[in-house]
């Protein structure tokens, strides 16, 4: 194996993976109700295309794609739709979902399954893939094909297969990786064939030895990587990965890389082998939150609820839920949301996990700027915000800010860093329309 | 039907790490230790009720402005009183009256650090300016204090000087009384004092005077240079502020802090390292002989450099403004000792460049990813 590489900055939370990565991906049929959000992706929501009464087929599409970052939505099930209405989301406050009230979850294959895809054109994958409603499954859900169609100057040389999954407590991708090797190197050697590229890798965090293994035994290329938070970070991995930084304020294809989730590989490979659209997925539900943490196979449009009862309920001690991991994720109020196709995991966390600090004052240790994986100075950028000085927060480069958590989390003083500096996003934006 | 269950909201991330502000701090605390055995042995109780007398004082200082200014006063127990009492204690000869420490931390603590809102607020070091309140305050207490090392167990006649010159090298120097109850520094400054003196006497024709001025200079400069000298400077041996004796034992407070992480060593090595290139350059009677091991192991240099120039607050947060900041301190620190008022310029400036801190933070933010890099 060769030497794990990393990027600069970071941080080394403790994982925390133990709790469920050694259980296999569970296949939960779909519920009763199915309430399928059609904001699953980034961008625009789709448009309903089915109204109250109507009865729809597994795989047909319920909700049109509108516009160009849009993604079309696609039923889990065969059933009646019950309403079309604003219900909470995991990822915001509310979204508009297609409520069905399921009979049967047989059939789903909508389009025809292509048995050798390199009888295909790049563009027919490509449309395939947005047909399909593929987006990426790490959490950001920015539509797929999207990413597979680099404006004609950009030339695309390198694919990488994110297979990091940084974020502590997910296994998800893990297991994936472990139970379904073949759809997802499939699905990477479709996506190496649409982008035309030759030079396609896959980045796996040392902490999953296994997974390396497994993938190297396939013939996989595998590039094994630090742990350190936030290796899956798309500008991060391609760091370790290729040595080139994505552009501060440009796109992984300025620099000629395209990264995907591992879940999004296997997605486009079932959806050009097998003609099924994105109505799955794999999500971790872990946390001392949980009785029985565990790795699920569910339909979208399942609510955390019922993902937690298959995980044996709350435990007595939980405090927090968790869309995602727990250095991005959202803390939700209620359980009563369903699963979209960026839910990577739901994270019941109990009393003692979760962060119960009180705020203190800056003590310019210089911590967060050590660790803050965009070079920024996270401390100086919040104290502008604190004081709404949003001029001075973006000379300290506000914007560029993912949001990773890093600086929140080596905070000996526990501000929320990136709470501040998201403040100051969103003013130096609405200050920008004004202007 | 079961009530809806409902829970708590928060900001991500949701999970952090298990450092703390209050952790820092005592590890400063435990690091300060080993330093605050050789003052007590070297200058015997007296040193530690010092240190105790000053800790207790910022402790309480703080706790009464917390209480009057109506904030959780929970804070004075933070550890950064505690550390501010201790360095401020560090930095007195331990002979000075057990008031004065009161003074010189109750200023330290309302002044320096509250008046401007408390922890992380402080623009400059609160423990070095009460030191510069009591120096400008109490003069001659400040500056005439020095006792001699040991001299608590053994009485003056057994215990060693304070310049830090055993009693071999200082027979050969001529006149040697005078410069007996003088710190290491003191003399180095005399030094200069004779070379300035002998080229007035060349002035004024008197060659003789002259010559024998310039020998009695590099007689001291002989004694300060060599390697005895080094000994009892770096164990402890010699005059001085009570905290700054035992070069040893402070750098074994400073490996501690390294293994903590919580001394990051770009500002102590740029510092001691500028301190040094400077002393070579004109530390000395000319140019480009003066002695870096010597200005490195005198004074307070070593203290400043592990405890005070890496004070987190009051210096820069930017990788580069860290290396900024410890070479304005120390050239500062060398011009100070070389043609200042001062035998010592430590604590004065570290103090100016803690002035100097937002601007550099401001002028060395880090080029953002992806801003510099050519990937061509």
């Amino acid at each position: 194996m060769t030497k794990a590489r990393t990027f600069r900055g970071g941080t080394h939370p403790p994982g925390h993976k133990n709790l469920s990565s050694g259980q296999t991906i569970r296949r939960i049929p779909a519920p009763e109700i199915v309430r399928v959000p059609l904001c699953q992706h980034l961008g625009a929501p789709s448009k309903p295309v089915v109204s109250k009464g109507d009865s729809v087929k597994r795989g047909q599409e319920i909700g049109a794609q509108n516009g160009f970052i849009s993604l079309p939505t696609h039923s889990p099930v065969n059933g009646t739709v019950k309403s079309v209405e604003e219900l909470p989301m995991p990822h915001r406050r509310t979204g508009p979902a297609v409520v069905i009230e399921t009979e049967s979850e047989e059939g789903g294959q909508v389009f025809e399954p292509w048995k050798d895809y390199t009888a295909h054109s790049p563009d027919e994958i490509i449309e395939r893939v947005k047909l399909a409603g593929v987006c990426g499954m790490g959490g950001a859900s920015f539509p797929t094909y999207v990413k597979l169609s680099p404006p004609p100057d950009k030339v695309i040389d390198t694919l990488i297969l994110n297979g990091v999954e940084c974020e502590p407590y997910l296994t998800a991708d893990h297991r994936l990786m472990l139970e379904n090797p073949d759809d997802i190197i499939l699905g990477m050697e479709i996506l190496a064939h649409a982008l035309g590229v030759q030079n396609y890798m896959i980045g796996i965090e040392v902490n999953k030895p296994d997974a390396i293994e497994l993938m190297e035994k396939k013939g996989c290329r595998v590039l094994p990587l630090k742990v350190s938070y936030p290796q899956g970070a798309e500008k991060q991995l391609i760091d370790a990965a290729v040595g080139r930084e994505v552009p501060a304020g440009g796109l992984p294809m300025d620099i000629g890389v395209v990264v995907q989730n591992v879940g999004t590989a296997a997605a486009v490979a079932q959806a050009v082998r097998d003609g099924i659209p994105s109505i799955r997925r794999t999500i971790t539900v872990t946390g001392a939150g949980v009785r029985s943490p565990g790795n699920y196979d569910a339909c979208v449009g399942t609510l955390f609820s019922s993902l937690i009862e298959e995980s044996g309920g709350y435990a007595e001690d939980v405090q927090r839920l968790v869309s995602g991991g727990p250095m991005m994720g959202i803390s939700l109020y209620t359980d009563e949301v369903p699963v979209t196709k960026g839910t990577s995991g739901v994270l019941a966390l109990s009393a003692s996990e979760a962060r119960d600090v009180a705020e203190g004052p800056c003590i310019r240790c210089g911590k967060c700027v050590d660790a803050c994986p965009l070079r920024l100075t996270p401390n100086l950028i919040a104290l502008a915000a604190e004081n709404q000085r949003w001029g001075m927060a973006e000379d300290f480069g506000a914007l560029n800010c993912m949001a990773c958590g890093t600086c929140s989390y080596v905070c000996p003083s526990a501000r929320y860093l990136v709470h501040y500096i998201k403040k100051a996003q969103d003013a130096i934006r609405a200050r920008g329309k004004e202007a | 039907m079961a009530q809806p269950r409902r829970f708590e909201l928060a900001m991500s991330p949701h999970v952090i790490s298990n450092q703390t502000t209050r952790k820092i701090m005592f590890d400063v605390v435990i690091a300060l230790l080993p330093a605050l055995a050789a003052a007590t042995w070297f200058f015997g109780p007296r040193a530690l009720f010092i240190v105790i007398i000053s800790s207790v004082t910022a402790v309480a200082a703080e706790y009464l402005c917390l209480k009057f200014m109506k904030r959780p006063v929970s804070f004075a127990l933070d550890g950064s009183a505690i550390v501010t009492g201790m360095l401020l204690a560090y930095n007195l000869p331990a002979g000075v009256p057990m008031w004065l420490p009161i003074i010189g931390t109750a200023f330290a603590i309302v002044v320096g650090k509250q008046a401007f809102g408390g922890l992380g607020h402080n623009i400059v070091n609160p423990a070095l300016l009460g030191r510069a309140f009591l120096v400008a305050s109490f003069p001659v207490l400040m500056t005439a204090g020095w006792t001699a090392p040991e001299a608590w167990r053994y009485g003056d006649e057994g215990a060693y000087s304070t310049s830090a010159i055993t009693a071999e090298e200082m027979s050969v120097i001529p006149d040697a009384d005078a410069i007996s109850g003088a710190t290491p520094l003191n003399v180095l400054k005399q030094t200069f004092d004779l070379d300035s003196s002998a080229e007035s006497a060349i002035a004024e024709g008197d060659a003789e005077e002259a010559e024998s001025l310039m020998d009695r200079a590099a007689s001291m400069r002989g004694a300060l240079y060599s390697s005895s000298t080094y000994r009892n400077l770096l164990l402890g041996r010699r005059g001085g502020c009570l905290g700054e004796t035992s070069v040893i034992l402070l750098i074994v407070g400073g490996i501690y802090l390294v293994m903590r992480g919580v001394l990051e060593l770009r500002l102590p090595i740029s510092y001691l390292g500028t301190v040094a290139l400077f002393a070579w350059i004109f530390g000395g009677s000319g140019w480009f002989n003066g002695d870096p091991v010597f200005h490195v192991l005198s004074g307070g240099v070593v203290l400043g450099g592990i405890f005070m120039v890496s004070d987190m607050v009051t210096t820069p947060v930017t990788p580069k403004g860290r290396i900024i900041f410890g070479l304005g301190a120390g050239l500062i620190t060398m011009v100070i000792r070389r043609w200042g008022g001062y035998p010592e310029g430590c604590s004065y400036s570290i103090l100016l460049m803690n002035l100097t801190t937002p601007l550099i933070d401001r002028y060395t933010k880090p080029k953002v990813f992806g801003e510099v890099k050519d990937n061509g």
